[in-house]
């Protein structure tokens, strides 16, 4: 199985023949329901969580999920996977339909699909060895005997770093970064094709992370695994991902490759964000341009007419507030879901050349 | 290779030209946690200097004492189990722990504020935000309701809360994040402090909002001509604002440095370290180079230097001897680690940060 070569995340035309998509997501939406009162619960609206979402992630890919709190990103990862049932839309895993997937069929898929969660404390179970942490996947789909199983816990131990003897402690005993690297070792128990991470290294300190980031790499190169990366730090996201897609209040603004995106952004949203992340180096942030961001994040229960990015937006015209803006092929395979759509290139400083 | 005590150390000559006046002096601060698994020694002999019109950035990891470190200026430190022994804390020469529990009252808030990381826990959530803001007229400057709103109403405009008039009426769940913390920095500035410290005023905010927040902080400091400790575990956010930077591990001060030299230079094996662990949106996308290891136990430090399990430049003098800070030859900052003259050889030799 070949892998996508990251080293030519930029020039590697993306034009896909639909056959190597691994993961193909169509006009997901996943609404949540506001009611009002106890008995009858009156149908008040929804929060629009996510709102006709739709890429698709490559074989082996590492595909970065970016925005910030509160643009679904979460969400989507989660309705992927039916963790919750999406409101609408497709979502392709190998060319079958995940979404219209009898409860047993979705079991099936499952293997295929994994999840690390974001907090290393409340996603494993306390009273549970590390051993049988890793290894339940493997029971809940009868795969292997006992023995086998102990093997397999011994040999995923080993690859995420952490020591095999210790496979009968339990995951109080271990730190925030070993125990999120216990995450991804039973992530990894049934060889999946798919792994969504949300927000895998967040809770960690940045030495830790480092260490994460680094394992998470190695393992998509030796297993060929495709990652939905999902995260709100763009520079994390820059290292692990070939491409990346920018979502606020429930859409895509902008998706591209890594070079696109990072380098010639072309959505303002995309720009907004990109100057605001903190670079630790004087030279830098003296020098660069920062664009802020006027407001608040308007709710996702009452989301603006047309583009739901124009009541922060600097370019905002008339047209804005009545179509809502499509994701258009920019060329290359960079879409963007803006009317007025131009590239700025907002980490560029003069001045900034060393690492 | 002279020696500096860590007690008498304060003045770094890259932050002098910002002469204001001496606001803050700590002296040889450690604060122990007594517990049942043993002591937790969550800050070690910190000294440090904050001028008027200054911005100090303490650095550092979960567990650093970065955090403990201020809560004992303010004398916040729940104890039992928390025990604080300093030298001096000094506010303008007065050292606070001579004054009683209602003078040191009055420091804190009216001369000494703090701002904290969650907005959310630290408003009550069943008074609006007017009415919290302008308690403190009320408490501290006995003035009426009337008064108090109007008060509170000019500084919600002073942190730039839009339509303030409209707002001062609403509860904090009503706000979003980041007016959250704008109403938290408003009630932190209402007596017009001498010192601000904001304790990770920015992580729980999003990057577009933490630029908001830091620009906010940054001018309303130049306004007041307030003293800034920001205290953070974030390298990038505080690059622009900082004027001195002090680097913690494991509850001591590594590094201390003028923030154009630490960000240029940095001489201690744990700040380079800690730079190569960040990835960055600019330039060349190299794997990262961790720290390897986890930071040790605050019960049971390893003996020596704090940082020797997980430094590459490890000697056995640091596995017996605990390095104090000192200055170094040909770097204006302070570092303590006995091989810094190493660190910055290798550094200078191997060419910035490019891996081998």
């Amino acid at each position: 199985m070949d892998r996508v070569s990251s080293e030519e995340g930029g020039t590697v035309n993306t034009v896909d023949t639909g056959s190597e998509a691994l993961l193909v997501v169509d006009d997901l939406v996943k609404w949540f329901p506001l009611t009002r009162g106890i008995i009858f619960k009156k149908h008040i609206g929804d929060v629009k969580a996510v709102d006709g979402v739709s890429f698709r992630v490559k074989k082996g890919e590492t595909h970065g999920l970016v925005g910030e709190s509160g643009c679904g990103k979460s969400t989507t990862g989660r309705a992927i996977l039916r963790l919750h049932e999406p409101t609408s839309g497709h979502v392709f895993f190998e060319g079958r339909d995940v979404i219209a997937m009898s409860k047993k069929e979705m079991r099936a898929v499952r293997r295929d699909m994994q999840i690390i969660f974001q907090d290393p404390y409340a996603s494993l179970n306390p009273r549970m060895t590390v051993r049988d942490i890793i290894t339940e996947p493997l029971v809940i789909h009868q795969i292997g005997d006992n023995k086998a199983r102990k093997d397999k816990a011994k040999e995923l131990l080993e690859v995420v770093g952490l020591n095999p003897e210790h496979a009968n402690r339990y995951p109080h005993q271990f730190s925030g970064g070993q125990r999120q690297r216990i995450g991804v070792a039973r992530a990894l128990a049934l060889d999946p094709k798919l792994i969504i991470a949300d927000e895998p290294v967040s809770a960690l300190d940045v030495s830790i992370q480092a260490q994460l980031v680094n394992l998470l790499m190695d393992i998509q190169q030796e297993y060929g695994i495709a990652f939905l990366f999902i995260a709100h730090d763009l520079a994390v996201v820059r290292h692990m991902a070939s491409h990346v897609s920018v979502m606020y209040l429930g859409h895509i603004m902008e998706t591209g490759t890594r070079d696109q995106i990072y380098g010639a952004p072309q959505h303002p949203y995309t720009q907004a964000l990109l100057s605001a992340v903190p670079v630790a180096d004087r030279v830098v942030e003296r020098n660069r341009e920062r664009i802020v961001l006027e407001g608040d994040l308007p709710s996702p229960a009452e989301p603006p007419s047309g583009c739901v990015f124009r009541t922060r937006c600097w370019k905002a015209e008339e047209i804005c507030a009545v179509e809502t803006p499509e994701l258009k092929d920019m060329g290359g395979g960079q879409m963007v879901a803006c009317h007025f759509p131009e590239t700025r290139s907002v980490l560029t400083v003069s001045g900034a050349s060393t690492a | 290779m002279e020696e500096v005590g860590s007690v008498t150390v304060a003045d770094i000559p890259s932050h002098q030209q910002k002469v204001g006046e001496v606001l803050l002096e700590v002296e040889d601060l450690s604060v122990d946690f007594k517990t049942d698994a043993g002591v937790v020694k969550a800050v070690q002999s910190v000294s440090f200097t904050l001028h008027a019109g200054e911005t100090l950035a303490i650095i550092g990891e979960s567990g650093s004492g970065k955090s403990v470190t201020a809560q004992a200026i303010m004398g916040i430190v729940p104890s039992p189990p928390g025990v604080v022994n300093a030298h001096a804390i000094r506010f303008r020469g007065q050292n606070l722990a001579d004054l009683t529990e209602k003078d040191r009252r009055k420091v804190r808030g009216q001369e000494i504020a703090m701002i904290f990381q969650d907005p959310l826990t630290s408003l009550n959530p069943v008074y609006s935000v007017g009415k919290q803001i302008g308690e403190m007229f009320r408490v501290h400057r006995g003035a009426s309701r009337k008064e108090a709103t109007e008060a509170a109403i000019e500084l919600m405009e002073q942190v730039r809360i839009p339509e303030a008039r409209l707002r001062v009426g609403d509860y904090p769940h009503q706000f979003s994040g980041g007016m959250r913390q704008r109403v938290m920095i408003a009630m932190a500035l209402s007596l017009d402090p001498a010192v601000l410290i904001a304790d990770e005023p920015t992580t729980a905010l999003d990057v577009t909002v933490q630029a908001q927040i830091m620009e906010l902080l940054g001018s309303l400091q130049e306004e007041h001509n307030m003293g800034l400790i920001l205290i953070t575990h974030d390298l990038g956010v505080v690059a622009s604002v900082a004027d001195t930077v002090q680097l913690m591990y494991a509850g001591g001060v590594v590094e201390k440095a003028g923030a154009d030299d630490f960000y240029e230079a940095h001489a201690h094996p744990y700040a380079e370290g800690l730079m190569r662990s960040i990835p960055t949106l600019i330039g060349e996308d190299e794997r990262l180079i961790p720290i390897e290891g986890a930071p040790p136990s605050l019960i049971r430090l390893p003996p020596g230097c704090p940082f020797n399990p997980r430094c590459p430049y490890v000697t056995d003098r640091c596995r017996t001897e605990k390095p104090l800070l000192r200055s170094i030859a040909g770097y204006a900052g302070l570092v303590a680690c006995h091989n810094a003259e190493d660190v910055r050889s290798a550094k200078v030799g191997g060419g910035g940060g490019s891996g081998e």
